[in-house]
């Protein structure tokens, strides 16, 4: 009996050797992001379940431009021109002489049937465009209804897909308009359509029998865009979350990962000698309040608060080295602060350094005293006792909150915070369910009109859009008295994406900046920076500090892929 | 009514063999009686509750699987919030203006024909295909671990009992106590750091997965082994982390059969101590465990949630965790029914067969 136990776990032990460690191969890259197999997945990267890979479906399905976040000037990829034309429509001019994987040559058919698909879905580069025309074999005219800067990223960071797939839908959607017979079965036929193979344009393609659960390779694709000049012959996708691709990293088998990881595994993995590369992200947790809910709604007790909390202490607590505490306090990054204000305006803002004397001054201006046991009461006798929710499955906007909670505790204010479901704490703010709460400010796009979106739009008045019937949010009044005078914010945010003449828009970004900071609708905490974990001893990409890591790496303008979709990124032995 | 009620009048009258009421027919013919008919029909009706109770608390969940994509487009790219719900609205096959019976009877509609519905957030693609490709790696794994662990319990657990107070079973109870108390995905863990990324003993990424890439599954000799590899350390875990009970289970029944005057005659009548140990003691020490097996096989398709994350070893459970996550709610339903289905019958095999190995509490006639 005991021998047979025994002779057991022993075959279990040699079982496990049966994985011994193999040495990566040389000319493959490991990078990772999650997607499902099929047939949840799938390749038709127009619907939901599609495997496109987040960033990296750049190496699949290229981008027609990347922009360079640190001159602000688009590289061409696919489109090798593009601009506006004397009549305000933009034109674009791909690459001759690519090839798709299933043979067909790269025109700007596949152009036609990429926006053509975009109309059928509803998509929101179409708000702006009145329809496309095919020019020639290479060209194709968007027909704008004015010019704007906001259209032009929308187009140029659309990533081609073939029209030998998606062709005979696209010419189906070009021949009806929203609201046709057929106009909805058409779309449900597009978010049915299975392809039976992934058709790649760029330098990798997807190889359907490698998909498992743990990872699929991508082979090289010599005649797709960048196919010539590429370094490696595979590139194998690690599928996960953090979690499950943390160790893979660890083990030296995954040499790149996106995923944000917290502080102590970033110093486990310093510790192996892996590089953390850290770039802005444009956006972070904010702490927003419900400006029906007296007194959050008084511009003094929001900046009281903003001099209560130093947010320095509140970014390491939360994030580490990536939790950056944010200086200008205009409502988009400091980093798109500095590219679009001017010194003099930049001078004029108010940096609400960490300051309780400050923060009892205004308090006190406002007739509000402290009671005997040190609270804060209001000018009607109330203490100023809130409660301040933030989403508990998130570690860093967690730790934001609780660390804010204390700080603001410890100054007189009676605040318990309260983690709530993630996926339920956007729908309380929608719905104005909350006093105050941690949300993100900001969006990871450079054009800084689009950072505004989060606290006028997105969490002031979404419910309607979000299915909960017409909420008012945050109850903030766009409608806004500022230094410069009387403006509607959310119009000002968009009108600043509009048009092309950036000194004009550098005006509008200025009046959001100047208004946003005198009244801070909601209070930026930290920006969050990317802890990118990059294993160079695997992968030679340019050192720290290169313009190109401004890039930050979330969807479109991914530095990692515009090095690949360079032939940059190589093995670290070449 | 008048009318009515005459024409049943008529039809009793008419009838060659008149039922002249529902009661009058169960008299004549008991089935309600029948205890097989009556705990299957019991076992339905748990089903069509769970059933009904998981179609409505799905749609109370907080978020709905348009604003989860919304949320995940939002924090992976940097879009507004409409350009997200554009894009996500279009891209799913539901639609939410349709009232929660309306939905209701469809999807008891579409049951009825033995249909679970196409997946909300993969649109197009069955449910049924979805979950037949995901369940089978569920039942190899668990089943294979739940196995092992039963055997290898049973003869432990024996072995303890026979040797009470020995070195061998204090050693092995503390370990029992040991493996019980560590749940499995604490385990799993420690099989990754440990053997994995700290001593190197095996590759952690090539054993992920169910089988390697790029071989085609079927009944031939390369798949299958690299299926049962792939398989080793999610069933390894599964025997560590129920091992501990089986053993202990066992090793407390078979103390007590051990006092049994039954033991106590055959071991007077001086059968040989092989004898005893399968023939009077493993048998009926084994009784409360059958039971428990049995049940146990219910919790097969749900207790591999957290291992199959862990091991990226995509079964039944990652299937549920995903569509929950997800909110995939024709997703879920799928995967709770059959997950319920599994208990209600496990159970129900249980109630009947346990009557078979026990005489003693065997149902006979109409009870």
């Amino acid at each position: 009996m005991y021998r047979k136990t025994l002779l057991g776990l022993l075959l279990v032990a040699l079982s496990l050797l049966a994985f011994a460690p193999v040495q990566a191969q040389d000319n493959v890259l490991n990078v990772a992001w999650p997607y499902q197999v099929p047939p949840t997945g799938h390749f038709n990267t127009f619907a939901s379940g599609g495997i496109a890979l987040g960033q990296y479906q750049d190496l699949h399905e290229p981008p027609l431009a990347v922009l360079m976040w640190a001159t602000g000037d688009y590289q061409g990829m696919v489109a090798e021109e593009f601009g506006w034309d004397d009549d305000g429509n933009y034109v674009i001019s791909i690459v001759d002489g690519n090839t798709w994987s299933d043979g067909s040559a790269m025109t700007a058919d596949d152009l036609m049937a990429t926006f053509n698909i975009f109309r059928l879905r509803g998509d929101a580069v179409w708000a702006n465009m009145s329809g496309i025309e095919k020019v020639d074999d290479s060209t194709v005219k968007f027909h704008m209804e004015s010019p704007s800067s906001l259209a032009e990223r929308i187009i140029l960071t659309t990533n081609l897909r073939p029209a030998s797939v998606f062709g005979d839908i696209a010419d189906r959607a070009s021949m009806m308009s929203p609201g046709d017979d057929g106009w909805d079965a058409l779309l449900q036929e597009l978010t049915e359509f299975r392809p039976e193979m992934p058709v790649s344009g760029g330098p990798y393609t997807i190889q359907p029998d490698t998909i498992s659960e743990a990872n699929l390779m991508l082979a090289l694709n010599p005649g797709g865009f960048a196919g010539d000049i590429q370094h490696y012959d595979m590139v194998r996708m690690w599928n996960g979350e953090t979690e499950v691709v943390t160790p893979l990293v660890a083990n030296q088998e995954l040499h790149y990962i996106t995923h944000g990881i917290p502080p102590t595994t970033e110093e486990d993995f310093a510790n192996r000698g892996i590089d953390i590369v850290r770039s802005g992200m444009n956006n972070g947790p904010g702490l927003y309040v419900n400006h029906a809910v007296y007194p959050l709604n008084m511009v003094e007790v929001r900046q009281a608060i903003a001099y209560a909390v130093d947010r320095i202490q509140n970014g390491v607590v939360s994030l580490g080295e990536s939790g950056v505490a944010v200086e200008y306090m205009t409502g988009m990054s400091d980093g798109l602060s500095e590219a679009w204000l001017s010194d003099d305006v930049l001078d004029s803002l108010n940096t609400y350094d960490h300051d309780l004397m400050k923060a009892e001054e205004l308090l006190m201006g406002v007739g509000f005293s402290r009671n005997d046991a040190g609270h804060w009461v209001d000018d009607n006798g109330d203490t100023l006792s809130f409660e301040l929710t933030f989403p508990q499955e998130y570690a860093d906007w967690s730790a934001a909150a609780e660390n804010a909670t204390a700080q603001l505790n410890d100054f007189g204010f009676d605040i318990s915070a309260r983690g709530v479901q993630f996926q339920q704490h956007p729908q309380d703010i929608y719905s104005s369910n909350f006093e105050m709460a941690i949300r993100n400010w900001g969006l990871g796009d450079p054009i800084p009109g689009r950072s505004y979106l989060q606290a006028y739009n997105r969490y002031n008045g979404q419910g309607e859009v979000a299915g909960e019937g017409g909420g008012a949010g945050m109850n903030f009044d766009n409608n806004v008295d500022f230094s410069g005078g009387m403006v509607n914010v959310f119009d000002l945010s968009n009108m600043s994406s509009q048009g092309v003449d950036k000194d004009a828009q550098a005006e509008l970004v200025s009046q959001l900046a100047v208004s946003y900071n005198e009244l801070l609708p909601a209070i930026p905490l930290w920006e969050r920076y990317t802890n990118n974990a990059l294993n160079r001893n695997f992968i030679m990409v340019p050192d720290a500090g290169d313009s190109i890591f401004a890039n930050f790496g979330g969807g479109a303008d991914n530095w990692m892929t515009t090095l690949i979709l360079t032939g940059v990124t190589a093995p670290a032995d070449m | 009514m008048a009318s009515h009620s005459s024409d049943l009048e008529n039809a009793r009258v008419n009838s060659p063999n008149p039922v002249k009421y529902v009661s009058d027919f169960f008299d004549r013919y008991p089935i309600h009686k029948n205890y097989y008919l009556r705990i299957f029909l019991q076992a339905l009706v748990t089903i069509w509750a769970v059933m009904s109770f998981t179609f409505v608390l799905v749609r109370l969940m907080p978020g709905n699987p348009v604003d989860v994509l919304i949320e995940q487009i939002l924090t992976q790219e940097g879009i507004s919030y409409q350009e997200a719900y554009d894009r996500v609205a279009a891209s799913f096959n539901i639609d939410p203006d349709a009232s929660m019976l309306d939905q209701y009877v469809d999807y008891v509609g579409d049951l009825l024909r033995l249909d679970l519905g196409t997946s909300i957030t993969s649109p197009g693609t069955r449910v049924i295909d979805e979950i037949a490709r995901f369940l089978p790696w569920t039942i190899f794994a668990v089943g294979c671990g739940f196995l092992i662990s039963f055997v290898l319990g049973i003869v432990l657990g024996m072995t303890m009992a026979y040797y009470r107070d020995s070195v061998l079973d204090h050693s092995l109870s503390l370990v029992s106590s040991f493996f019980t108390g560590v749940p499995n995905y604490i385990w799993g863990l420690l099989i990754i750091i440990g053997p994995g990324i700290t001593w190197k003993w095996f590759n952690v990424g090539a054993a992920r997965g169910t089988y390697d890439p790029g071989l085609t599954p079927g009944f031939n000799a390369e798949f299958i082994a690299s299926a049962i590899e792939h398989a080793l350390l999610p069933i390894f875990t599964y025997v560590l982390a129920t091992l501990g009970s089986w053993m202990l289970s066992m090793k407390s029944s078979t103390a007590s059969v051990l006092n049994d005057d039954y033991v106590n005659v055959a071991e007077a009548r001086g059968l040989k101590d092989r004898r005893i140990i399968t023939s009077y003691v493993g048998r009926n020490a084994m009784l409360p465990l059958f039971a428990q097996l049995s049940i146990s096989i219910g919790f097969v398709l749900g207790s591999g949630v957290v291992i199959e994350e862990i091991f990226v070893y995509w079964g039944f459970g990652h299937y549920l965790f995903q569509a929950i996550t997800v909110r995939d709610y024709t997703g879920i339903q799928g995967s709770v029914l059959i997950l319920s289905s599994t208990f209600v019958f496990s159970n129900l095999l249980a109630d009947l067969t346990y009557g078979l190995l026990d005489p003693r509490v065997r149902i006979t006639g109409e009870k």
